[in-house]
């Protein structure tokens, strides 16, 4: 039976559809990548699955209970932990003391340093809320999600906003909670967070699912093409366009070719080599980034956007 | 229970980490009593500077008995400093001179010369005054019982006392008092000049007080100015807290997320709105023990809380709760709730009669006072708290404790614990 159970959910406000019909499922164990732009209807249909909004139609179950109901919303709230978007929690209770507090709002007793240790934070564990920098105050916000020791975690967003080195420490953290076989519902407009957590991942813009499946059915699907990646003397840009006839693309200081077979990249690189430039090069595979801007036509920005 | 319990502590935690949370709720307060306490109600009694000039010296510039007896009887009021400059010296420009910027105005009071020999004239003239109305009257009401030859010698009497009247020079004042028009406190030192005057001169013409006015108290304790305000300031506090403290809290909350992310938990809205009401009793306990112990210190007022005045307290802190939490889920920007708080909350504590008594306030005023629920937990904290009549606050203790539970059902209404 999934943990999670979606069909025809629609979510209106006025003339606005925030989520139009949608349909999807999460199976135990699994971290469910919801991926999509700002404005997507991702933090709505989390809200709805969480209790805290009413859908407009459509079928939900989590856990087997539905969260319209307020009976089954208030059972749900004993076996979920939520880490909302920008968390937060009391400005002058230390890490040690906001833990604590969401531990013993439950009934399942879980000890506050057990859950300092998993997220890390011994070294702050007396430190007060506010003074934490943004990735800390996330991993709070982790550990305060399993304050419950819940059977499904939602996370929404939680490296938005974050330096890389933070998203990396909070990508290790979300996946030392799938190591206690937590079931995990993430929401991100990252890419690579997608790619790099998620078992299944689901693209949702507009409100409208538009792809689900693993990274690499969806990468061989959409994103299959490779690319060539290469990086150094400045005239090669103009050897591949205008010698070779090649489309490339500049992103920074890398031009980046996409093939379909392995002898057009040897072929590129032998006439480079031919023409005495000097290089050096990579051969990566499609992502989840090329799933998405084959799908939607557009990238995300780091703040969220499409562009 | 348990998670209101966890909550409250929590939620006092926070606050007393806060210092401006510390500081609205608690230094304020304190800092409001003792400015207040002691412009208005302090044991000290106010004392006016006076600058007296003694013209009525005789030629070796000793004082006449009389001018230095008014100066001893206005010394004798200890309601003045008073400042003797020479009588040769130009009180223009001894105010000019001494007249210093931040300090108060000067007040010069000129005795001038042949104030003594005036005041004997005016004493002299006044008592034959009293003597010719006297045989006047007794002339009329008594004549027909007396003889021809006793009206002759009393017209003859009269005619003479009113030769001698007439013959004494008018009396012209003595005194002259120079006050700047913009010093406030300038006629509240005409009115006691005034009075020392007016009693001296009774005491000159040797009349007595035919009416007097004694002053007593009807209970055994007397009180002070910082009786009436302690109730007051502890009431209006209690109110800040709430309507401003538990809006902002709750509208703050509401913005960064927190309490969205408590709905998600297994607490429930009661619990959320009764943490908030403990938490706001607890502080309104601490702040009721901390000013009465401010007072008793500063000011020296003794009041001992008994049970009904602690369950006012309570009532008024679930009132309050109940009112900014109403107001939080009214409104949903943080800064609009704190705007309403303080429009809301500011005008309450000065109409109350918390600050001062409503009867010295305009009528329609006094008639506001009465739909504010602020006035009657004032007014029943004065009774249970000052004058121990808890059965004075009868009508408070109904009206507190029925809009305590008003507010805390509108807030459960009002107070949403899922997002629409």
């Amino acid at each position: 039976m999934p943990v999670i159970e979606v069909r025809e959910l629609v979510k209106r406000y006025g003339d606005l559809i925030a989520v139009d019909h949608v349909t999807f499922e999460v199976s135990e164990g699994e971290i469910f990548g919801f991926l999509g732009p700002n404005g997507a209807g991702k933090t709505t249909t989390i809200e709805i699955l969480e209790g805290l909004r009413q859908p407009t139609s459509g079928f939900v179950r989590v856990l087997g209970l539905n969260p319209s109901d307020p009976d089954d919303a208030s059972r749900l709230k004993w076996r979920i932990g939520v880490l909302p978007q920008d968390f937060n929690a009391l400005d002058r209770l230390t890490v040690r003391e906001n833990i604590g507090l969401f531990c013993s709002l439950y009934r399942n007793k879980v000890s506050p340093n057990e859950l300092i240790k998993l997220v890390d934070l011994d070294e702050q564990a007396d430190t007060q809320f506010y003074k934490l920098s943004g990735g800390l105050k996330q991993r709070v916000g982790l550990a305060v999600a399993m304050s419950g020791d819940p059977d499904l975690a939602f996370l929404d967003e939680p490296t938005a906003g974050l330096d890389p080195k933070s998203r990396r420490e909070t990508w290790k953290v979300i996946e030392g909670l799938k190591g206690l076989g937590k079931t995990i519902f993430l929401t991100t407009h990252y890419m690579d967070e997608a790619e790099t957590l998620s078992d299944e991942i689901t693209i949702i813009n507009r409100g409208r699912i538009v792809a689900r499946g693993s990274p690499e059915q969806l990468i061989n699907l959409y994103g299959g093409e490779r690319k060539l990646v290469i990086k150094g003397d400045e005239k090669i840009y103009t050897v591949l366009t205008e010698e070779i006839g090649k489309k490339a693309i500049k992103v920074g200081d890398e031009i980046q070719i996409t093939f379909s077979k392995s002898n057009e990249a040897v072929e590129v690189l032998r006439i480079l080599s031919l023409k005495g430039l000097s290089f050096d090069f990579e051969v990566k595979r499609g992502s989840i980034e090329d799933v998405f801007l084959k799908l939607i036509g557009a990238r995300i920005t780091e703040e969220g956007e499409l562009k | 229970m348990k998670k209101t319990l966890t909550l409250f502590k929590a939620l006092i935690l926070n606050w007393v980490r806060s210092r401006s949370g510390l500081f609205f709720s608690f230094i304020f307060p304190l800092l409001l009593l003792l400015v207040f306490g002691s412009v208005f109600g302090g044991t000290r009694q106010v004392k006016y500077d006076l600058h007296v000039q003694n013209r009525d010296v005789d030629f070796y510039g000793t004082p006449t008995n009389l001018s230095r007896a008014f100066i001893e009887a206005l010394n004798s009021t200890k309601s003045f400093t008073l400042t003797l400059v020479p009588s040769k010296v130009n009180p223009t420009e001894y105010i000019k001179k001494n007249t210093k910027p931040f300090s108060s105005r000067i007040r010069f009071l000129i005795i001038h010369e042949g104030f003594q020999s005036e005041a004997i004239n005016g004493s002299i003239k006044s008592q034959i005054n009293v003597m010719i109305v006297s045989l006047k009257s007794f002339m009329c009401f008594a004549g027909e019982h007396l003889t021809p030859e006793n009206m002759s010698q009393l017209g003859r009497g009269l005619e003479t006392l009113t030769a001698v009247n007439q013959s004494l020079p008018d009396v012209k004042g003595g005194l002259t008092l120079l006050l700047d028009p913009s010093d406030t406190g300038g006629q509240v030192v005409k009115g006691i000049i005034y009075s020392v005057a007016n009693a001296f001169s009774f005491k000159l013409v040797g009349a007595r007080e035919v009416i007097t006015l004694k002053t007593d108290s009807y209970t055994a304790k007397t009180y002070s100015a910082v009786d009436y305000y302690l109730p007051g300031y502890i009431a209006a506090f209690i109110m800040t807290n709430g309507v401003i403290g538990v809006t902002s809290l709750a509208t703050d909350f509401k913005r960064r997320g927190v309490l969205k992310r408590l709905m998600t938990t297994p607490l429930t809205k009661m619990e959320w709105i009764l943490a908030n009401v403990l938490s706001q009793t607890a502080l309104g306990i601490l702040l009721t023990i901390v000013m009465i112990a401010f007072s008793w210190i500063f000011f020296r007022v003794t009041a001992i809380p008994g049970l009904y005045s602690w369950i006012l307290i309570f009532l008024g802190a679930i009132l309050f709760t109940g009112f900014g939490m109403v107001l939080a889920g009214l409104v949903k920007d943080v800064e609009a709730a704190s705007a309403i708080g303080n429009a809301v909350a500011f005008p309450m504590m000065f109409l109350s009669g918390s600050f001062w008594p409503l009867e010295i306030m305009p009528t329609y005023m006094q008639t506001i006072a009465r739909f504010l629920p602020l006035t009657y937990l004032s007014e029943g904290l004065r009774f249970t708290l000052i004058l121990g009549y808890p059965q004075g606050a009868v009508l408070d203790f109904i009206l507190v404790g029925f809009l305590a539970v008003f507010f805390i059902f509108i807030a459960s209404l009002v107070t949403s614990w899922r997002e629409k």
